[in-house]
């Protein structure tokens, strides 16, 4: 996989700062927790947002795959559209995560990003579908809303992964969500 | 009075805004053509969409203008990516045509000024949900060349 030197350099560098900071610690000098740049905490954000999607998605698979209602009317079919988005979120993410860079005293010194918890899904399949449109639709805004706030090449990303989840929200009303 | 270098100096903002004017201008006489192709409820939905990017040139134009830049015209005829001859083709155009509307906006999000970059995502956005509406099926990042 294509490393990005440029683009990661450019976070790391302000991510490193704050954290060197901290290392030097008096007894004084640990008032205040170091705080990432504001940058690397939006792409953070950006990828928990993304880690949330997919684990709402493999939830839902999961479900439709060994819950109740498995094997009945269209399940198939929704299984593989559910599986189809799901792979967009996971290109999403790994695009994101690509941003960060590995080892870095960033990826080391802020807590790691933890595995997001098993999320409660409707039961029903049209629950299920309308729970997930009302999620891809709220995290495309909040995509959409990082995009002033970050650098260029990142703000490009998100408006293009926000756009991406946009176009999720009517596949899955077509699938049977209200 | 501004010397020759200052007059051929265009900023990256108003190249990007009128990279967008072309592709809507591309996208309305793209339009224009698949939907002579399509028939009933596609046919509507071109001749909506064709309006919307008529208002979003529209729009375009007349930011270049508060920037004292001029717009650059619209071409008589424009290349079509592939023949037309059939409502399937007529689609799959309009698809394409979203896709490069989709891709120039992006251009404007990478600029510095947070109204333009929002007023490129709003559009992309938009382009994306259209261009999804015409193919059927979804993309992991319209109007971004990214492969794995």
């Amino acid at each position: 996989m294509a490393a990005d030197p440029g683009r990661r350099a450019v976070l790391a560098a302000t991510a490193v700062l704050p954290l060197l900071v901290a290392g030097c610690r008096g007894t004084q000098a640990l008032q205040a927790p170091p705080q990432p740049a504001p940058d690397v905490s939006r792409l953070r954000g950006a990828i928990r947002a993304e880690e949330q999607t997919v684990a709402r998605y493999q939830g839902a698979v999961r479900l439709l795959r060994d819950g109740p209602a498995a094997g009945t009317g269209s399940q198939p079919a929704t299984i593989a559209t559910l599986a189809g988005l799901l792979a967009e979120h996971q290109e999403h993410l790994r695009q994101l995560r690509k941003r960060l860079v590995p080892g870095s005293p960033l990826a080391a010194g802020s807590a790691p990003l933890a595995a997001p918890a098993r999320p409660a899904l409707p039961a029903t399949t049209r629950a299920l579908l309308s729970y997930l449109g009302r999620a891809e639709q709220a995290a495309s805004d909040w995509q959409f809303g990082q995009v002033p706030h970050v650098p260029a090449s990142l703000a490009q990303l998100l408006a293009s992964i926000s756009a991406s989840e946009a176009t999720h929200v009517p596949v899955l009303r077509a699938a049977g969500g209200a | 009075m501004r010397g020759s270098r200052a007059a051929s100096w265009v900023s990256p903002e108003t190249r990007a805004l009128q990279a967008a004017l072309a592709a809507e201008q591309a996208a309305i006489y793209g339009y224009g053509v698949a939907g002579s192709h399509l028939s009933g409820a596609a046919r509507a939905q071109a001749t909506t969409w064709w309006l919307a990017h008529q208002v979003a040139a529209d729009k375009l134009t007349a930011m270049l203008q508060s920037r004292r830049a001029r717009p650059a015209p619209a071409a008589v005829a424009y290349q079509l990516p592939h023949q037309v001859a059939a409502a399937a083709q007529a689609v799959s155009l309009a698809a394409t045509l979203e896709d490069q509307v989709t891709s120039a906006y992006l251009g404007l999000v990478a600029l510095p000024a947070q109204s333009v970059r929002m007023l490129g995502a709003g559009q992309a956005r938009a382009a994306a949900l259209r261009a999804a509406a015409w193919r059927g099926s979804t993309q992991a990042f319209p109007g971004l060349a990214i492969s794995g």
